[in-house]
């Protein structure tokens, strides 16, 4: 596979984006280069693609990903794999807000720190963060994994529906109906697996698995004392 | 949407280039209108006008009528005024002028004129900048570009809760005092509500825009003796909805967010040498290398860079 260099600069994000897609059907593997944090870097990648992207990106790159391997040398803007249906994305540094939304597969692994609303709306996937997940993450998210291995911001998992999220370290506040439930065995060794393949599986941690409490699903509302939680 | 920026230089330069840039790069979250407050040279005395009249064809009686009130207050006029008439039907203006005896006695005076013709900025080096268009038309309407200074801000408008008005454009001059402007991105949910107790308490609003609310409401707490950082603090319990606003003075640019941390504000800084703006990609125009970037992604967040050196350069 030849590697093949795409220099983005102030050009056309459109143009830049069609020799990116013609790169991924010879089969090429591609390195990204000047990126100045530009929008929309990398958006619909076919499955089987390869990028590298030197430098940091700006939003929603690997937007909409059916099954790419992305890599981010640094950080990257909000939204950096909505959508997302298969594939790997990789973060080196930060991710910014509504990192992994609503995405339906895949995986994202963040090395830094995740901004608020990490993996809002996702329905299926695994978020992993090694660095804290930022306020309100989880918010809504209605399946998957989001995994936050340096703790979790305010609000963590408002409202969640039927993810859910592990955090080793800290929280600083839970989210409206949010039930932290002990991790079996079982269900430790299943995050394990998703962590092995990025080396960071380590025994001694102590996980807080929150799942919803339920009371928000189907809610009554004569009955508002779920939201006096707030 | 809407997006905002500012710029600190270490030394005195060319800050207008630079907010141009920035703003250019954040064109498309609002193309309605673009405002810039720059802070130049402060004076030891005198202040910079700057602002505009709703009809052009009344232009000359219209700055007549304001020319008179300055004088009324024991200022006038350091030089003819700089108009600027290529505008369908306002035109902008520009003026130098002695200190009136009673800044705030002559502001309220001078405002009784704003339904033909509006003060926008009034200080000692802030002059705001603002108008229909794009960055680029706007810059090169003005000369934004040329203007130098040590900070300032920068807006790109896109307008969703009243019209595209030029003077409807950011920044906003907390009136009446001098050099202190704002700029803001996001929704003020109570902007009526609030609009009617600060109306109440003599307050007037030029404009629909609900950002104006907090140039008025800086106003307001400044009346009251907070000092920016509490008035910062304070905004974000006090003024519902989802917002990062900017306020700037002669000593620097503050910021806030709101309690959802809906808006992101993004920040390089090299050691006093300053670019914040609502993306980074922004940001990267002015700093195009690899840097650290901060990301102010998280709630309830304020904070004040300073201006390091005042001093013009020769």
């Amino acid at each position: 596979m030849s590697e093949y260099v795409v220099d983005v600069g102030q050009r056309h994000i459109r143009e830049v984006n069609e020799e990116i897609q013609e790169a991924c059907k010879r089969g090429d593997k591609i390195r990204v280069v000047n990126t100045l944090s530009r929008h929309n870097l990398g958006v619909g990648l076919p499955p089987g693609a390869d990028l590298y992207f030197e430098g940091s990106v700006g939003y929603y790159c690997g937007g909409l990903n059916t099954g790419a391997r992305v890599e981010v040398e640094r950080n990257a803007g909000w939204a950096v794999g909505e959508g997302m249906s298969d594939g790997h994305i990789t973060i080196g540094g930060y991710a910014g807000m509504s990192c992994g939304a609503a995405m339906m597969g895949g995986t994202i692994h963040v090395k830094g720190d995740a901004g608020p609303r990490c993996g809002v709306a996702m329905k299926a996937g695994n978020i992993v963060v090694e660095g804290k997940i930022g306020y309100q993450s989880g918010f809504m998210a209605h399946s998957g994994r989001i995994i936050a291995l340096g703790g979790a911001g305010e609000s963590c998992a408002d409202a969640l529906w039927a993810a859910e999220v592990w955090v080793a370290g800290d929280v600083d506040s839970y989210g409206v109906d949010v039930q932290i439930k002990e991790p079996t065995a079982e269900e430790v060794a299943e995050v394990d697996e998703i962590l092995a393949p990025l080396g960071l599986v380590d025994s001694s941690r102590n996980w807080r698995k929150m799942v919803s409490g339920e009371r928000l699903w189907y809610f009554e509302s004569r009955d508002a004392s779920a939201w006096l939680m707030i | 949407m809407c997006g905002i920026a500012g710029r600190i230089l270490n030394a005195p330069g060319k800050v207008g280039r630079d907010l141009v840039e920035l703003m250019d790069a954040q064109e498309h979250r609002g193309a309605d209108s673009t405002g810039f407050a720059i802070y130049g040279t402060p004076r030891d005395t005198g202040y910079v006008l700057r602002g505009m009249g709703f009809d052009k064809a009344k232009m000359d009686a219209d700055v007549a009528d304001l020319v008179n009130v300055i004088r009324d207050h024991g200022a006038d006029l350091l030089g003819d005024p700089q108009l600027l008439t290529d505008s369908a039907a306002h035109f902008c203006f520009r003026m130098e002028i002695s200190d009136p005896r009673d800044l705030k006695a002559w502001v309220a005076d001078a405002d009784t004129l704003t339904d033909r013709i509006e003060i926008q900025s009034c200080g000692r080096s802030l002059e705001i900048i603002k108008d229909v268009g794009g960055a680029i038309a706007v810059a090169d309407k003005h000369g934004v570009r040329d203007m130098e200074g040590t900070h300032g801000l920068g807006h790109a408008r896109l307008a969703t809760e009243s019209s595209v008005l030029p003077n409807a454009s950011h920044p906003f001059w907390a009136r009446p005092f001098s050099d202190v402007a704002i700029v803001h991105n996001g929704q003020i949910t109570d902007y009526f509500t609030w609009r009617e107790k600060l109306e109440r308490r003599g307050y007037r609003f030029l404009t629909g825009n609900d950002s104006e609310l907090i140039a008025v409401w800086v106003s307001d707490q400044m009346k009251d003796g907070l000092t920016m950082e509490q008035a910062l603090k304070k905004s974000i319990t006090s003024i519902d909805g989802v917002f990062t606003f900017m306020i700037a003075n002669t000593d620097g640019i503050g910021f806030a967010k709101d309690r959802f941390a809906m808006k992101p504000l993004v920040v390089i800084d090299h050691g006093g040498d300053l670019a914040m703006a609502t993306e980074e990609q922004a940001v990267r125009r002015v700093f195009a290398e690899e840097s650290d970037v901060i990301n102010y992604d998280g709630p309830s967040l304020t904070g004040i860079w300073g201006v390091g050196n005042l001093a013009m350069a020769a």
